[in-house]
């Protein structure tokens, strides 16, 4: 089923597409609840539930060729929607090459192998794909990140395909001897792994939660079971309420986390933006060293995004490139101007370059300048915050040494301005305390992974946790006028938080009630 | 509709027939099927396997004491009202009975949500033996002996399949006949091993004023069958005279003022509205704590390290467990001519002059007199892990267990587990496959799984929260859950099925109607003022999805639509709730789906775990060998296992021993066609 939300064209690029990808999933939220509450009864499953499984199946890291599986009935859609096939899908079991591109915005992520499976003659029995797809991260991420756009389609949990095979009956016994191995690896050392990988804390903080969920969950199926002829105390549920209510707010506010930790994992999106003829392929060129975008004197030169994926101080950074800003009479240059600013909007931290020998020479003068120009490009309120922006004074081989000086001691510390740096992509001057200040940006916006608040590093947790949070607010829905089905949103947040730190059975909820209550009876 | 309570045999009638039945006139030497005891599963287990069509024998010590409530005269309440609600549309008598009995009916948790709604009713002791005895006297192919069982007669291992026994009969004390049996089913309750316990003294026996049961049966339990078995303990209050009683200072607890029957097949209870009787709340006061105390060294049961159940604790280890607390005592009529009170939540064992200093420290009883004092009884109980999900003993062809034999407490529990293991040994003897029902479908497989598969450490009792499926199980629609399913297995009668069959098609027309009644926001809106159905909603709703709003009952749907609803208003209830609880139900049913395709798949009985030849780490093997799952399904629940592990059973499973899976294949088809049935409920 289609949410007309969902099918807005967010026109995104590369970099927009893990947030067409929240957003729809948002949007899903939402229209699941519009039908809770108008009695459809056609309910969406929640993510968990969702019947379309999809995940990298080849190792992580870098490598020359991913494969990205898909299993289940929503198989078809995203062939449909994802490799240009509207009418037909492939003859089953033979490789094809296509462009595979985002559903909404369309635009072109890798070129690759397509494979389709009809069920039952797949490896899990169902309507299954695979994408063989170039083996960057940035492309890896990308794909991912669609295909959790379509609707119906979640990541999947580790071990699903397998457990889908199984159930399928698909396994023989000659594959199984080693499969036995090999699923034991993927689920329970993986359970355990992706754990302890979690950095203690963030365990901490999941164990913490599952907690005092199980508390909540206990205390109201003793109020269920128990209260009306056995001694429960009054005032059980409020107290519920307000943990409810406070574990709401604490995983929401984990989610927004910005994504800190997925980053770490998947890339900092960085974007490079400006006027025209300021060296922003220059910048990027100088930064990955190598000719990755055309380089001109041509104002208008770079037209659409070109985009590379970066290690920048062993942080995983994915560079953008973008159109120069400035209105044009010419179509092809108006979208790319476009695309330019959504990037901008969209991006982590957005490198502002500057053309150092088109400021005034006046210090006051040249900060007004520049503090309207960030204005301009930085359209959005979200980035106008310096810590999302650093400003690069290109072309400082061209200024007067004095000049330089002038510029670097006055623009420093002035209010509104980001961190400023001169450079020469010329010369390279400059480079040196630039990449250590863009390093450190990026430092602090995936967080310490040893330190600090813990941050959510994967997609899948993302999910569950998002799971939990609906969950908990069909118990606010429920508690005055149905403490079952209130309840069963409490059984519902525990099941998505266990499928991160473990299963809950019905006996530890019993071990807490009678340790917390005297059951009278 | 039928009203079964009109037709009853009196009495006194049915009692001097039952006595006329003495061991020495037992009619004949060969049963299909013999029922030991004749408690809640005993009774049960009789009934079920003579509506199943076996020829049945049940034995009990004393036919006076068939049907007799042990315990509190109460029946139901929040999850024990559900299985006496599935009992009932298995055409159990429990519900039935409590119907003819009650004397005090409410609806628990009322306001909590009808998917945990608690049927409940005090009884009146006399009038439910009554029932029980005058109804099994009825059951065609019954026949009732007083006797007690010496020993329980089995085969030596089959040479082809080491290790397991078959059951041919029982034999009686002071008889050298066997009296020989396809299917025996043990419900001997607190009796096997059973000691009592009052004070410093201790004495055999499995109830007060009963004799102790033999030892013969337990030995060959342990020791020719090789059972494991556990003590578990129990215990009972004093009765008070309730004349002794200053009722005005405790708290007037009157009945439901409409009382609803348990059973599906009536639409009253014998006892009229306004005959009911009320019960009474009152408190421990700090003087009973000090009386415990000061009483230990007295109370030998207290003192042992024998498991009692956490949520029935005698009033000494509530005082030891949580101190410095006041406990609910409850005062609950014992009958409608009784003049005794029964105590809730005044189990006690110290000796009898102590109990009664006891409950005089209770203003309300602070000259009350004890008729009968408390006591507390351990007993012996199998490990169910030992069991099939049929109720049967693993290594033992037609031997079943029910009731506290299995580690259970309360009469519902104990009912439940009569009920299917008399289906099944019915069965077994008529050469039928067995059954088990799926903890998806019913609290009698919740009951029946969480025993077979994790076994017990205390007394087990049944809780609302055991169930996962908790918003699909619900009082209301046992009828639709398992009445079909129980005529296709034969312990259902074709008056009961006839009628689970009109209210289905009732409901599913009904459901149909107001799914067809669809129209816009704003028309129903001007159609019934005053509903709160949100305005910014454009889009047009069914009468179904109108129905799930709060302040909608169906009422008022028909009284606007009177042709087309006014024919359906007997389910007006059961319609709102329908509509409430199928948003949720469906969510949930792709979890059912998968639980059901894994119990689906049959593990054979005779697998050696430890030298099994497959990819098996040696603690999981030790793990599938404790508890044996019956299904894969069981085997995922168990504690330790992994997916691994589960892979390379199913493919085990699969792949060998051909033979045994086509027979367990007939069956599980017979079970997925049933539970396909099951699931097409008015949607």
């Amino acid at each position: 089923m289609y949410c007309p939300a969902t099918m807005l064209p967010v026109s995104a690029v590369c970099g927009g597409i893990y947030r067409a990808a929240t957003r729809a999933l948002r949007t899903r939220k939402i229209h699941q609840c519009c039908h809770l509450s108008s009695g459809d009864g056609v309910l969406q499953a929640g993510l968990a539930d969702a019947d379309t499984i999809f995940a990298l199946s080849s190792g992580h890291g870098r490598c020359g060729v991913a494969v990205v599986r898909i299993s289940g009935p929503a198989a078809t859609t995203a062939l449909r929607s994802m490799v240009g096939l509207r009418k037909h899908l492939p003859p089953p079991r033979t490789a094809m090459l296509r462009s595979i591109t985002d559903p909404y915005s369309k635009e072109i992520l890798d070129r690759g192998l397509v494979l389709w499976f009809p069920a039952p003659h797949s490896f899990t029995g169902e309507d299954s794909a695979e994408f063989h797809i170039h083996g960057g991260p940035a492309v890896i991420t990308a794909v991912l990140q669609a295909l959790g756009s379509v609707p119906g389609m979640r990541p999947a949990e580790a071990g699903e395909f397998t457990r889908r095979a199984f159930h399928a009956g698909k396994l023989d016994l000659t594959e199984v001897e080693g499969l036995g191995d090999l699923i034991h690896a993927e689920t329970e050392a993986q359970r355990r792994q992706a754990l302890r990988q979690m950095s203690g804390d963030l365990a901490c903080l999941y164990q913490n939660w599952s907690h005092r969920l199980k508390r909540c969950l206990a205390h109201v199926e003793a109020f269920i079971d128990f209260s009306e002829d056995e001694l429960i105390e009054e005032g059980v549920l409020e107290q519920v309420d307000i943990s409810v209510h406070d574990l709401q707010a604490e995983i929401g506010q984990h989610l927004k986390d910005e994504r800190r930790g997925e980053r770490l994992r998947s890339g900092v999106h960085v974007v490079i933006a400006g006027a025209t003829n300021a060296g922003k392929s220059s910048l990027l060129n100088t930064l990955c060293q190598r000719p990755a975008a055309i380089v001109s004197p041509i104002a208008g030169t770079t037209r659409d995004v070109v985009e590379t994926a970066l290690d920048i101080g062993g942080f995983p950074v994915l560079l953008s490139d973008t159109a120069g800003l400035r209105e044009s009479p010419d179509l092809v240059e108006q979208e790319g101007v476009r695309r330019a600013r959504e990037r901008v909007q969209q991006a982590d931290l957005t490198l502002l370059v500057v053309d150092s020998t088109l400021l005034p020479s006046e210090e006051h003068q040249a900060s007004a300048l520049l503090l309207n120009h960030l204005r301009s490009v930085l359209s959005s309120q979200e980035n106008t915050e310096t810590g999302r922006c650093l400003l690069v004074l290109n072309k400082t081989d061209l200024l007067p040494e004095a000049q330089r000086e002038k510029l670097n001691r006055g623009l420093r510390g002035v209010s509104g301005l980001p961190p400023v740096c001169l450079i020469s992509c010329q010369t390279n001057e400059g480079l040196k305390d630039f990449l250590t200040l863009l390093q450190s940006s990026i430092k602090s916006m995936c967080g310490d992974p040893l330190s600090g608040a813990p941050t959510l590093t994967q997609a899948r947790h993302r999910a569950h946790l998002q799971q939990c949070v609906a969950a908990l607010a069909q118990y606010g829905r429920y508690r005055d006028t149905d403490l079952a089905l209130a309840a069963e949103g409490i059984r519902l947040a525990l099941t998505g938080l266990g499928r991160i730190t473990g299963r809950v059975g019905a006996e530890e909820i019993l071990d807490i009630i009678f340790k917390d209550f005297c059951i009278g009876k | 509709m039928p009203h079964m309570l009109t037709r009853k045999l009196s009495p006194v009638q049915s009692i001097w027939f039952l006595v006329t039945k003495r061991a020495s006139h037992v009619s004949r030497q060969l049963y299909d099927v013999i029922v030991v005891g004749g408690g809640h599963a005993g009774t049960e287990a009789a009934a079920a396997a003579a509506r199943a069509g076996a020829e049945t024998l049940l034995v009990t010590q004393k036919i006076q004491t068939i049907g007799a409530l042990s315990c509190n005269p109460s029946l139901g309440g929040v999850g024990k009202g559900h299985l006496v609600k599935e009992i009932d549309a298995l055409d159990g008598l429990c519900g039935r009975a409590g119907d003819w009995a009650g004397i005090h009916f409410s609806i628990l948790n009322r306001r909590k949500g009808p998917a945990v709604w608690g049927p409940r009713a005090q009884l009146d002791r006399q009038r439910y033996r009554e029932f029980i005895q005058a109804e099994l006297l009825s059951t065609p192919r019954l026949t009732v002996l007083e006797g007690s069982v010496e020993e329980l007669l089995v085969t030596d291992p089959n040479p082809e399949e080491p290790g397991v026994h078959s059951v041919t009969g029982i034999r009686l004390a002071n008889s050298s006949h066997p009296i020989s049996a396809s299917s025996v089913i043990l419900t001997t309750g607190t009796f096997l091993s059973g000691s009592l316990f009052m004070g410093q003294t201790t004495s055999p026996g499995g109830r007060i004023g009963d004799a102790p049961s033999s030892s013969g049966l337990s030995q060959t339990l342990r020791e020719r069958l090789g059972l494991r078995v556990g003590r578990l303990r129990t215990g009972t209050p004093p009765r008070i005279l309730k004349d002794s009683v200053d009722l005005s200072l405790a708290k007037l607890h009157p009945p439901d003022s409409n009382p609803t029957p348990f059973s599906f097949m009536n639409t009253h209870t014998r006892c009229k509205p306004e005959e009911q009787l009320p019960c009474y709340l009152t408190y421990t006061t700090p003087g009973v704590e000090r009386v415990v105390r000061e009483s230990l060294h007295l109370n030998c049961h207290i003192q042992q390290d024998t498991k009692g159940p956490r949520y029935c604790p005698s009033i000494e280890s509530k005082v030891l467990r949580f101190p410095g607390r006041s406990h609910q005592v409850w005062l609950e009529p014992e009958g409608v001519n009784s003049d005794l009170l029964y105590p809730q939540g005044l189990s006690m064992t110290m000796p009898p002059d102590v109990q009664l200093r006891l409950i005089r420290e209770i203003p309300a009883m602070h000259r009350a007199e004890i008729h009968t004092p408390g006591y507390g009884v351990q007993y012996d109980y199998v490990c169910p892990t030992q069991l099939s999900p049929a109720l049967q003993v693993k290594n033992t062809q037609g031997l079943f267990l029910a009731g506290q034999i299995n580690g259970t407490t309360g009469y519902e529990e104990a009912a439940a587990q009569g009920l299917w293991a008399g289906l099944n040994a019915a069965r077994w003897a008529l050469s039928l496959p067995l059954v088990g029902l799926s903890r998806t479908e019913s609290y009698i497989g919740v009951l029946i799984d969480d025993l077979v598969s994790r076994g017990v450490k205390e007394p087990y009792r049944m809780f609302t929260s055991r169930a996962e499926f908790r918003t699909s199980l619900r009082p209301d629609n046992a009828d639709l859950r398992l009445t079909m399913k129980g005529y296709e297995l034969g312990c259902v009668s074709s008056v009961r099925h006839n009628e689970a069959v009109r209210v289905k098609r009732g409901l599913q027309d009904a459901i149909s109607s107001l799914q067809a009644l669809t129209m816009s926001t704003t028309r129903w809106r001007r159609m019934l003022p005053g509903i709160s159905v949100s305005e910014s909603k454009n889009s047009s709703l069914s009468g179904m999805d109108l129905l799930q709003y709060k302040d909608v009952s169906f009422e008022m749907l028909a009284s606007v639509f009177p042709e087309n609803l006014s024919e359906y208003m007997e389910f007006s209830e059961r319609l709102k709730i329908e509509a409430v609880y199928k948003p949720h139900c469906d969510q949930s049913k792709r979890e059912i789906e998968r639980i059901q395709k894994e119990e689906n798949m049959t593990l054979p009985q005779n697998i050696d775990y430890f030298t099994l030849p497959v990819s098996l780490s040696q603690e999981v093997r030790e793990i599938l060998d404790r508890f044996r799952p019956s299904t894969l399904g069981a085997a995922t629940r168990l504690e330790g296992m992994t997916p691994a592990a589960l892979v390379t059973l199913f493919n085990y499973v699969q792949f060998t021993g051909k033979e045994a899976r086509t027979t367990n294949r007939k069956q599980t088809d017979h079970e997925e066609d049933l539970c396909t049935r099951n699931a097409s409920l008015p949607q």
